[in-house]
Protein backbone atom coordinates (compact mmCIF):
# COMPACT_ATOMS: atom_id res chain seq x y z
CA UNK A 1 0.00 0.00 0.00
CA UNK A 2 3.11 2.56 -0.69
CA UNK A 3 2.42 3.11 -4.25
CA UNK A 4 3.62 5.92 -5.46
CA UNK A 5 0.80 8.37 -4.60
CA UNK A 6 1.16 6.46 -1.02
CA UNK A 7 4.70 8.33 -0.60
CA UNK A 8 4.10 11.99 1.08
CA UNK A 9 5.53 15.43 -0.67
CA UNK A 10 8.29 16.61 -0.72
CA UNK A 11 9.54 12.25 -0.61
CA UNK A 12 7.61 11.54 -3.86
CA UNK A 13 9.29 14.42 -5.74
CA UNK A 14 12.63 13.43 -4.20
CA UNK A 15 12.40 9.56 -5.70
CA UNK A 16 11.16 10.50 -8.94
CA UNK A 17 13.88 13.09 -9.17
CA UNK A 18 16.96 10.25 -8.23
CA UNK A 19 19.09 10.12 -11.17
CA UNK A 20 18.89 6.31 -12.08
CA UNK A 21 22.01 4.88 -14.12
CA UNK A 22 21.48 3.25 -17.66
CA UNK A 23 23.88 0.79 -18.47
CA UNK A 24 25.05 0.24 -21.74
CA UNK A 25 24.57 -3.81 -22.24
CA UNK A 26 21.82 -5.47 -20.97
CA UNK A 27 23.42 -9.03 -19.85
CA UNK A 28 21.45 -11.65 -18.58
CA UNK A 29 23.15 -15.04 -16.82
CA UNK A 30 21.05 -17.99 -17.00
CA UNK A 31 21.83 -20.73 -14.37
CA UNK A 32 20.52 -23.88 -13.10
CA UNK A 33 17.16 -24.37 -11.80
CA UNK A 34 16.36 -22.68 -8.32
CA UNK A 35 16.52 -25.92 -6.14
CA UNK A 36 19.67 -25.90 -7.43
CA UNK A 37 21.14 -22.59 -6.09
CA UNK A 38 22.95 -21.18 -3.48
CA UNK A 39 21.69 -17.48 -2.90
CA UNK A 40 23.02 -13.95 -1.32
CA UNK A 41 21.38 -10.89 -0.44
CA UNK A 42 22.88 -7.48 -1.34
CA UNK A 43 20.80 -5.13 0.47
CA UNK A 44 21.91 -0.90 0.01
CA UNK A 45 20.74 -0.20 3.40
CA UNK A 46 24.22 0.78 4.64
CA UNK A 47 23.76 -2.05 6.95
CA UNK A 48 26.68 -2.47 9.42
CA UNK A 49 27.46 -4.64 12.48
CA UNK A 50 26.69 -2.91 16.18
CA UNK A 51 29.85 -1.27 16.87
CA UNK A 52 31.44 -0.78 13.30
CA UNK A 53 31.65 2.87 12.27
CA UNK A 54 28.28 3.68 10.03
CA UNK A 55 28.99 4.24 6.23
CA UNK A 56 29.57 7.70 5.17
CA UNK A 57 28.12 9.53 3.43
CA UNK A 58 28.65 9.28 -0.59
CA UNK A 59 30.21 6.09 0.51
CA UNK A 60 30.80 3.60 -2.54
CA UNK A 61 32.29 0.96 -0.77
CA UNK A 62 30.50 -2.76 0.29
CA UNK A 63 30.91 -4.28 3.25
CA UNK A 64 30.63 -8.19 3.62
CA UNK A 65 28.29 -9.21 6.29
CA UNK A 66 28.58 -13.03 7.22
CA UNK A 67 25.48 -14.69 7.59
CA UNK A 68 26.48 -15.75 11.05
CA UNK A 69 26.30 -12.07 12.47
CA UNK A 70 23.20 -12.35 14.91
CA UNK A 71 20.18 -10.07 13.81
CA UNK A 72 21.21 -8.05 17.19
CA UNK A 73 24.13 -7.19 15.58
CA UNK A 74 22.63 -5.48 13.03
CA UNK A 75 21.67 -1.88 12.37
CA UNK A 76 20.79 0.18 9.27
CA UNK A 77 23.23 3.22 9.06
CA UNK A 78 21.64 4.72 5.32
CA UNK A 79 21.89 8.44 5.22
CA UNK A 80 18.09 8.74 3.91
CA UNK A 81 15.94 9.56 7.05
CA UNK A 82 12.96 9.54 4.74
CA UNK A 83 11.93 5.79 4.99
CA UNK A 84 10.48 4.01 7.63
CA UNK A 85 12.62 2.10 10.14
CA UNK A 86 10.23 0.91 12.17
CA UNK A 87 9.36 -1.83 10.76
CA UNK A 88 13.10 -2.97 10.74
CA UNK A 89 13.03 -2.52 14.46
CA UNK A 90 10.53 -5.37 14.97
CA UNK A 91 11.59 -7.64 12.24
CA UNK A 92 15.18 -7.59 10.28
CA UNK A 93 13.48 -9.73 7.39
CA UNK A 94 11.79 -6.82 6.19
CA UNK A 95 14.88 -5.41 5.01
CA UNK A 96 17.39 -8.52 5.27
CA UNK A 97 15.16 -11.85 4.71
CA UNK A 98 17.93 -13.91 5.76
CA UNK A 99 15.65 -16.02 7.93
CA UNK A 100 13.28 -16.71 5.20
CA UNK A 101 16.46 -17.60 3.11
CA UNK A 102 17.02 -20.12 5.59
CA UNK A 103 13.70 -21.77 5.53
CA UNK A 104 13.56 -21.96 1.84
CA UNK A 105 17.15 -23.70 1.82
CA UNK A 106 15.73 -25.90 4.45
CA UNK A 107 12.73 -26.61 2.33
CA UNK A 108 14.68 -27.65 -0.54
CA UNK A 109 13.20 -24.65 -2.52
CA UNK A 110 16.51 -23.41 -2.86
CA UNK A 111 19.72 -24.97 -3.04
CA UNK A 112 21.44 -23.12 -0.50
CA UNK A 113 22.39 -19.82 1.91
CA UNK A 114 25.41 -18.22 1.06
CA UNK A 115 28.10 -17.49 3.93
CA UNK A 116 28.47 -14.00 3.24
CA UNK A 117 25.99 -11.41 2.29
CA UNK A 118 26.96 -7.90 1.18
CA UNK A 119 25.51 -4.33 2.11
CA UNK A 120 26.09 -0.50 0.12
CA UNK A 121 25.04 2.39 1.02
CA UNK A 122 21.53 2.84 -2.27
CA UNK A 123 21.88 7.11 -2.48
CA UNK A 124 25.09 6.55 -4.22
CA UNK A 125 25.56 6.73 -7.61
CA UNK A 126 26.64 3.01 -9.08
CA UNK A 127 28.57 4.23 -11.08
CA UNK A 128 31.36 4.76 -8.72
CA UNK A 129 31.34 1.57 -7.23
CA UNK A 130 32.94 -0.73 -9.86
CA UNK A 131 35.02 -1.52 -7.59
CA UNK A 132 32.29 -2.58 -5.28
CA UNK A 133 30.90 -5.10 -7.22
CA UNK A 134 34.13 -6.77 -8.04
CA UNK A 135 35.01 -7.37 -4.20
CA UNK A 136 31.08 -8.71 -4.36
CA UNK A 137 31.42 -10.89 -7.38
CA UNK A 138 35.10 -11.94 -6.25
CA UNK A 139 33.84 -13.11 -2.66
CA UNK A 140 30.35 -14.76 -4.70
CA UNK A 141 32.58 -16.96 -6.99
CA UNK A 142 34.82 -17.99 -4.38
CA UNK A 143 31.72 -19.36 -2.33
CA UNK A 144 29.80 -20.79 -5.57
CA UNK A 145 26.93 -18.50 -5.64
CA UNK A 146 24.34 -18.17 -8.57
CA UNK A 147 22.12 -16.13 -7.38
CA UNK A 148 21.75 -12.61 -5.95
CA UNK A 149 18.73 -10.83 -4.07
CA UNK A 150 18.53 -7.30 -4.69
CA UNK A 151 16.91 -5.84 -1.63
CA UNK A 152 16.93 -1.65 -1.18
CA UNK A 153 15.25 0.13 1.32
CA UNK B 1 26.52 -4.71 -12.26
CA UNK B 2 27.18 -8.35 -10.68
CA UNK B 3 25.37 -9.91 -14.29
CA UNK B 4 28.23 -8.44 -16.09
CA UNK B 5 30.55 -9.77 -13.89
CA UNK B 6 28.49 -13.22 -14.68
CA UNK B 7 26.26 -13.52 -11.70
CA UNK B 8 22.10 -13.84 -12.08
CA UNK B 9 20.87 -11.67 -10.11
CA UNK B 10 17.10 -10.16 -8.95
CA UNK B 11 16.02 -7.52 -7.83
CA UNK B 12 13.36 -6.02 -5.73
CA UNK B 13 11.93 -2.31 -5.92
CA UNK B 14 9.51 -0.61 -4.34
CA UNK B 15 9.83 2.45 -7.01
CA UNK B 16 8.54 1.12 -10.63
CA UNK B 17 9.13 4.25 -12.03
CA UNK B 18 12.99 3.57 -10.79
CA UNK B 19 12.47 0.07 -12.10
CA UNK B 20 11.38 0.98 -15.58
CA UNK B 21 14.28 3.28 -15.50
CA UNK B 22 17.24 1.25 -14.19
CA UNK B 23 15.75 -1.68 -16.48
CA UNK B 24 17.05 -4.76 -13.99
CA UNK B 25 17.55 -7.98 -15.97
CA UNK B 26 15.08 -9.38 -13.56
CA UNK B 27 12.70 -7.34 -11.06
CA UNK B 28 9.84 -7.62 -9.06
CA UNK B 29 7.99 -4.14 -8.36
CA UNK B 30 5.90 -4.54 -4.80
CA UNK B 31 4.11 -2.01 -3.23
CA UNK B 32 5.60 -2.15 -0.01
CA UNK B 33 6.40 0.96 2.32
CA UNK B 34 9.80 3.01 1.07
CA UNK B 35 11.44 0.68 4.26
CA UNK B 36 10.07 -2.36 4.14
CA UNK B 37 11.29 -3.94 0.79
CA UNK B 38 9.93 -7.69 1.85
CA UNK B 39 7.01 -6.53 3.19
CA UNK B 40 5.31 -6.04 7.16
CA UNK B 41 7.38 -7.33 10.14
CA UNK B 42 6.60 -10.56 11.87
CA UNK B 43 4.26 -11.75 8.77
CA UNK B 44 6.95 -14.42 7.75
CA UNK B 45 4.07 -15.66 5.15
CA UNK B 46 3.89 -12.45 2.95
CA UNK B 47 7.95 -12.02 3.46
CA UNK B 48 8.19 -15.52 2.01
CA UNK B 49 5.48 -15.14 -1.04
CA UNK B 50 7.74 -11.94 -1.67
CA UNK B 51 11.09 -13.64 -1.33
CA UNK B 52 10.25 -16.90 -3.51
CA UNK B 53 8.01 -14.74 -6.09
CA UNK B 54 11.30 -12.68 -6.51
CA UNK B 55 13.69 -15.77 -6.87
CA UNK B 56 11.34 -17.48 -9.23
CA UNK B 57 12.34 -15.14 -11.62
CA UNK B 58 15.82 -16.52 -11.91
CA UNK B 59 14.32 -19.59 -13.48
CA UNK B 60 12.85 -17.76 -16.42
CA UNK B 61 14.67 -17.02 -19.32
CA UNK B 62 12.77 -14.44 -21.45
CA UNK B 63 15.34 -12.10 -20.35
CA UNK B 64 16.78 -9.76 -21.37
CA UNK B 65 14.97 -7.56 -18.82
CA UNK B 66 12.00 -8.84 -17.19
CA UNK B 67 9.97 -6.51 -14.51
CA UNK B 68 7.05 -8.37 -12.35
CA UNK B 69 4.40 -6.90 -10.54
CA UNK B 70 3.68 -8.88 -7.10
CA UNK B 71 0.25 -8.99 -6.92
CA UNK B 72 -0.62 -8.39 -3.39
CA UNK B 73 -0.34 -4.79 -0.92
CA UNK B 74 0.91 -4.99 2.28
CA UNK B 75 -1.17 -3.55 4.97
CA UNK B 76 2.02 -0.84 5.09
CA UNK B 77 0.49 2.81 5.80
CA UNK B 78 -2.53 1.37 7.15
CA UNK B 79 -3.01 2.41 11.08
CA UNK B 80 -3.14 0.10 13.65
CA UNK B 81 -7.13 0.73 15.84
CA UNK B 82 -6.38 0.33 19.15
CA UNK B 83 -2.36 1.32 19.47
CA UNK B 84 -1.49 3.90 22.26
CA UNK B 85 1.07 5.82 22.00
CA UNK B 86 3.06 5.76 25.50
CA UNK B 87 1.63 8.14 28.01
CA UNK B 88 4.28 10.98 28.87
CA UNK B 89 3.73 14.58 29.40
CA UNK B 90 5.05 16.06 26.55
CA UNK B 91 6.11 19.01 25.66
CA UNK B 92 3.95 21.16 28.09
CA UNK B 93 6.35 24.29 27.79
CA UNK B 94 9.13 24.94 24.83
CA UNK B 95 11.99 24.27 27.09
CA UNK B 96 14.50 28.07 27.33
CA UNK B 97 17.66 27.11 27.55
CA UNK B 98 20.30 24.22 26.95
CA UNK B 99 20.22 23.04 29.92
CA UNK B 100 16.53 22.94 30.70
CA UNK B 101 16.57 21.01 27.31
CA UNK B 102 18.17 18.67 28.83
CA UNK B 103 16.46 18.34 32.13
CA UNK B 104 13.17 17.75 29.96
CA UNK B 105 14.37 15.30 27.53
CA UNK B 106 16.13 13.37 30.28
CA UNK B 107 13.08 13.65 32.41
CA UNK B 108 11.02 11.72 29.71
CA UNK B 109 14.25 9.20 28.76
CA UNK B 110 13.51 7.79 32.43
CA UNK B 111 10.14 7.58 31.61
CA UNK B 112 10.50 5.54 28.67
CA UNK B 113 13.35 3.16 29.18
CA UNK B 114 11.36 0.92 30.82
CA UNK B 115 9.03 0.29 28.00
CA UNK B 116 12.33 0.45 25.66
CA UNK B 117 13.58 -2.64 27.63
CA UNK B 118 10.73 -4.23 27.03
CA UNK B 119 10.89 -3.78 23.71
CA UNK B 120 14.22 -5.41 23.89
CA UNK B 121 13.04 -8.67 25.38
CA UNK B 122 9.71 -8.57 23.02
CA UNK B 123 11.91 -8.08 19.79
CA UNK B 124 15.14 -9.74 21.37
CA UNK B 125 17.07 -7.03 19.87
CA UNK B 126 17.68 -2.81 19.98
CA UNK B 127 18.45 -0.87 16.76
CA UNK B 128 20.14 1.76 19.21
CA UNK B 129 23.70 1.56 18.78
CA UNK B 130 25.26 3.92 15.91
CA UNK B 131 25.79 6.88 18.29
CA UNK B 132 28.33 4.86 20.39
CA UNK B 133 26.71 6.75 23.74
CA UNK B 134 24.20 5.32 25.62
CA UNK B 135 20.82 7.11 26.63
CA UNK B 136 22.32 8.22 29.41
CA UNK B 137 24.58 10.75 28.00
CA UNK B 138 22.65 12.09 24.89
CA UNK B 139 20.84 14.76 26.93
CA UNK B 140 23.88 16.76 28.24
CA UNK B 141 25.16 15.86 24.81
CA UNK B 142 22.29 17.26 22.89
CA UNK B 143 22.24 20.26 25.31
CA UNK B 144 25.53 21.39 24.17
CA UNK B 145 24.77 21.71 20.40
CA UNK B 146 22.33 23.68 21.84
CA UNK B 147 24.48 25.88 23.57
CA UNK B 148 26.86 26.80 20.42
CA UNK B 149 29.64 23.77 21.24
CA UNK B 150 30.70 21.22 18.61
CA UNK B 151 31.57 18.13 20.44
CA UNK B 152 32.82 15.26 19.24
CA UNK B 153 32.71 11.75 20.01
CA UNK B 154 34.70 8.81 19.30
CA UNK B 155 33.93 7.12 16.14
CA UNK B 156 32.52 9.51 14.74
CA UNK B 157 34.58 11.48 12.21
CA UNK B 158 33.17 15.34 12.90
CA UNK B 159 30.49 16.63 15.75
CA UNK B 160 28.07 16.60 12.86
CA UNK B 161 28.28 12.94 12.64
CA UNK B 162 28.17 12.25 15.93
CA UNK B 163 24.75 14.44 16.56
CA UNK B 164 22.90 13.00 13.46
CA UNK B 165 23.29 9.52 14.84
CA UNK B 166 22.95 10.81 18.23
CA UNK B 167 19.64 11.40 16.16
CA UNK B 168 19.02 7.88 14.97
CA UNK B 169 19.81 6.11 18.07
CA UNK B 170 17.03 8.56 19.28
CA UNK B 171 14.46 7.86 16.80
CA UNK B 172 15.19 4.47 16.76
CA UNK B 173 14.82 3.90 20.97
CA UNK B 174 11.29 6.13 20.92
CA UNK B 175 10.27 4.00 17.60
CA UNK B 176 11.49 0.37 19.81
CA UNK B 177 9.76 2.01 23.16
CA UNK B 178 6.31 2.83 21.14
CA UNK B 179 5.87 -0.78 19.73
CA UNK B 180 6.45 -2.67 22.93
CA UNK B 181 3.05 -3.36 23.60
CA UNK B 182 0.39 -4.76 21.37
CA UNK B 183 -0.03 -4.61 17.79
CA UNK B 184 2.22 -3.36 15.40
CA UNK B 185 1.63 0.60 15.01
CA UNK B 186 1.64 1.71 11.51
CA UNK B 187 4.80 4.13 10.94
CA UNK B 188 2.85 7.48 10.38
CA UNK B 189 1.03 6.61 13.76
CA UNK B 190 5.18 6.36 15.80
CA UNK B 191 5.82 9.55 13.79
CA UNK B 192 2.72 11.37 14.62
CA UNK B 193 3.85 10.51 18.55
CA UNK B 194 7.15 11.16 18.05
CA UNK B 195 7.07 14.18 16.12
CA UNK B 196 4.28 15.91 17.55
CA UNK B 197 3.76 14.68 20.95
CA UNK B 198 7.53 14.27 22.80
CA UNK B 199 10.33 16.10 23.89
CA UNK B 200 13.07 14.24 22.06
CA UNK B 201 10.58 15.33 18.75
CA UNK B 202 10.74 19.09 19.69
CA UNK B 203 14.55 18.69 20.78
CA UNK B 204 15.64 17.12 17.28
CA UNK B 205 13.74 20.02 15.43
CA UNK B 206 15.50 22.40 17.88
CA UNK B 207 18.97 21.13 17.28
CA UNK B 208 18.04 21.25 13.46
CA UNK B 209 17.29 24.95 14.20
CA UNK B 210 20.36 25.59 16.40
CA UNK B 211 22.66 23.54 13.20
CA UNK B 212 21.27 25.92 10.43
CA UNK B 213 21.92 28.88 12.44
CA UNK B 214 25.74 27.33 12.90
CA UNK B 215 29.07 28.49 11.56
CA UNK B 216 30.01 25.26 11.22
CA UNK B 217 29.03 24.07 7.55
CA UNK B 218 29.30 20.39 8.36
CA UNK B 219 26.64 20.77 10.57
CA UNK B 220 24.60 22.99 8.98
CA UNK B 221 24.20 20.68 5.72
CA UNK B 222 24.18 17.55 8.31
CA UNK B 223 21.28 19.17 10.21
CA UNK B 224 18.88 20.81 7.92
CA UNK B 225 19.01 17.64 5.58
CA UNK B 226 19.59 14.63 7.77
CA UNK B 227 17.97 15.46 11.60
CA UNK B 228 14.09 15.83 10.93
CA UNK B 229 12.02 14.51 7.93
CA UNK B 230 10.78 17.36 6.04
CA UNK B 231 6.99 15.95 5.69
CA UNK B 232 7.69 16.48 9.82
CA UNK B 233 9.03 20.15 10.10
CA UNK B 234 7.06 22.32 12.34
Amino acid sequence: MARLEDIPQPTRDAVLAVPCPRFDSQPFVVGPPLAQRRVAIVSSAALIQRGDKPFPFGSAECRFLPASVPAADILISHVSINFDRTGFQRDLNVVYPIDRLRELAAEGVIGGVAETHFTVMGSTDPAGMTEAADQIAGQLRQERIDAVLLSPV
Amino acid sequence: MLEDRGIPSVALGSVRAQMEKTRPPRGLWTSAQLGRPVGEPEDKAFQRRVVLAALQLLDRTDGPVILEDFPEDPPGLKDTLGWQSPTLPGVTVMPATSHAWAASFAAELALLTPLWRQAQARFGRTTVGLSFQPPEAWPAFAARFLAGELPGVVGHDTPALALRFLCDDVKALYGEAGQAEGAAPSSHQVDTWFWRQTVAGALLIALREAALSSENSALKTVGGRFFVPVPWLP
